[in-house]
């Protein structure tokens, strides 16, 4: 009995120590990165672009006075361009150029209710408003057999995805919340709102949307987060 | 070493590989857990960081995601071996006729009868534990998969009652597993050693005070 406690006090105490090394370092660092693209594989091979999210009925929305800001780091919303706002697309399309919010506005319009699941593991059900991604993406002529979607944003964001994600039909480029403008800490004048991939996909403040066959990178995904983030 | 007649062999090689690997699957999972859970606590409290795994959401993330399929495969293979062999449906799994010897054990355990029941490899409180298992690794896993994937899996998720509620049930398979490897723990401690050892070497010496 002595014994067994002796071995198990040992086994406790090496968990301890390992854990201790709170940071992943080094090559236990690289192997879980890794292993964290096969991840992502998988995740992929799920995906279906047909399966739509489970459906919210208008009173299971979150009221609007909850709707919550998520701030990161010591990034704090750009001040207010809505007036001289412009979306830049480019890359691997017949007509890049400058957008402006009406000419979105113009483009038929999609009002869903979709759940915003945060990594951190809370969700909210918002009333989104926008023009589909896969319509706008088809509107200016977005090679569709390109692999990715890249945006970056007024405050330094920035966020990649797969085409077939972005062509999902309900990936916004939104600029309505809740029936309204998007407010500014909400991502005024226009944002990603993407319901099949956690939150920290649905970038604010887009300035700039760029189709290419490079696979870009993304802010938390550079630090250790999933590429994929599929739902 | 000589092989003394007072021994028997207790645990199969492919229990004992998947038992060790299930428990240091289980030790990643519950302390990444940890760290993911308190980045947005369901409960009023957060787990200390120093008993947690992988430093930071990302980190710990990354710790789960690995370690699950190692949980997931592992179980999967202890399950089909278990049924394929059969073995253990004598000695270890809870059936019906199990269920009149569950008092007597409680009893004893609560040191209401002093004299211990007399019982074959396992009494039937331990086949009670041992047989849960299997069903608190697949609602553990159900849950998870609702968690990790509600869109994808939404099937899963809904028989949950949505995202939200599967994180609840997520967290209390996660409790009923530790507090079965709290008291699987203790009672491996008052067995002692060579109870302990057999599940390394698969052999068990028994002592004549046991016999």
């Amino acid at each position: 009995m002595i014994k067994t406690l002796y071995f198990f006090g040992a086994v406790f105490l090496s968990i301890l120590l390992c854990s201790c090394d709170a940071t992943p370092s080094g090559k236990i660092e690289q192997g879980l990165r890794s292993f964290q693209k096969f991840n992502d594989g998988v995740q992929q091979a799920a995906f279906s672009k047909n399966k739509l999210a489970p459906k919210i009925e208008d009173k299971d929305l979150t009221p609007e006075s909850q709707f919550r800001v998520n701030d990161y780091d010591t990034h704090t919303p750009p001040s207010d361009t809505t007036e001289n706002w412009r979306l830049f697309v480019t890359g691997l399309v017949k007509h890049p150029g400058y957008y402006s919010l009406a000419q979105i506005k113009e483009l038929q319009k999609q009002v869903q209710n979709s759940k915003h699941v945060c990594v951190e593991g809370w969700s909210q059900n918002i009333k989104w408003g926008g023009v589909a991604l896969w319509y706008f993406l088809d509107w200016v002529g977005a090679d569709s057999t390109a692999k990715y979607i890249a945006v970056e944003c007024a405050d330094k964001y920035y966020e990649g995805y797969d085409m077939e994600s972005a062509r999902h039909p309900e990936t916004l480029l939104c600029y309505e919340a809740f029936n309204k403008p998007l407010t500014l800490q909400h991502g005024a004048p226009c944002r990603i709102v993407m319901p099949t991939k956690l939150g920290y996909k649905s970038a604010k403040w887009i300035l700039k949307l760029v189709v290419t066959n490079t696979k870009p990178g993304g802010y938390w995904e550079d630090q250790g987060y999933d590429w994929n983030a599929g739902l | 070493m000589k092989i003394s007649p007072a021994k028997v062999f207790q645990h199969p090689l492919i229990i004992r590989v998947t038992h060790w690997l299930n428990v240091i699957a289980l030790l990643i999972m519950v302390s990444s857990g940890m760290r993911i859970f308190n980045a947005s606590p369901l409960f009023d409290f957060k787990f200390p960081h120093w008993i947690t795994l992988g430093g930071w959401l990302g980190g710990a993330r990354q710790w789960h995601f690995f370690a699950m399929w190692i949980f997931v495969v592992n179980g999967i293979i202890a399950v089909i071996y278990n049924v394929v062999t059969r073995h253990g449906r004598k000695t270890t799994i809870f059936s019906p006729k199990d269920i009149h010897g569950l008092l007597p054990m409680i009893k004893y355990y609560l040191r209401i009868t002093k004299k211990h029941p007399t019982v074959e490899k396992y009494n039937s409180l331990q086949k009670l534990a041992y047989t849960s298992v299997p069903f608190l690794g697949l609602g553990v896993t159900l849950s998870g998969l609702a968690m990790y994937m509600p869109v994808t899996f939404q099937e899963i998720a809904f028989i949950f009652g949505g995202y939200d509620l599967a994180r609840w049930f997520h967290f209390i398979f996660m409790a009923l597993f530790v507090f079965f490897f709290l008291g699987h723990i203790f009672m491996v401690v008052i067995s002692g050693w060579w109870n302990f050892w057999s599940m390394i070497t698969g052999w068990k010496r028994v002592s004549p005070i046991q016999k």
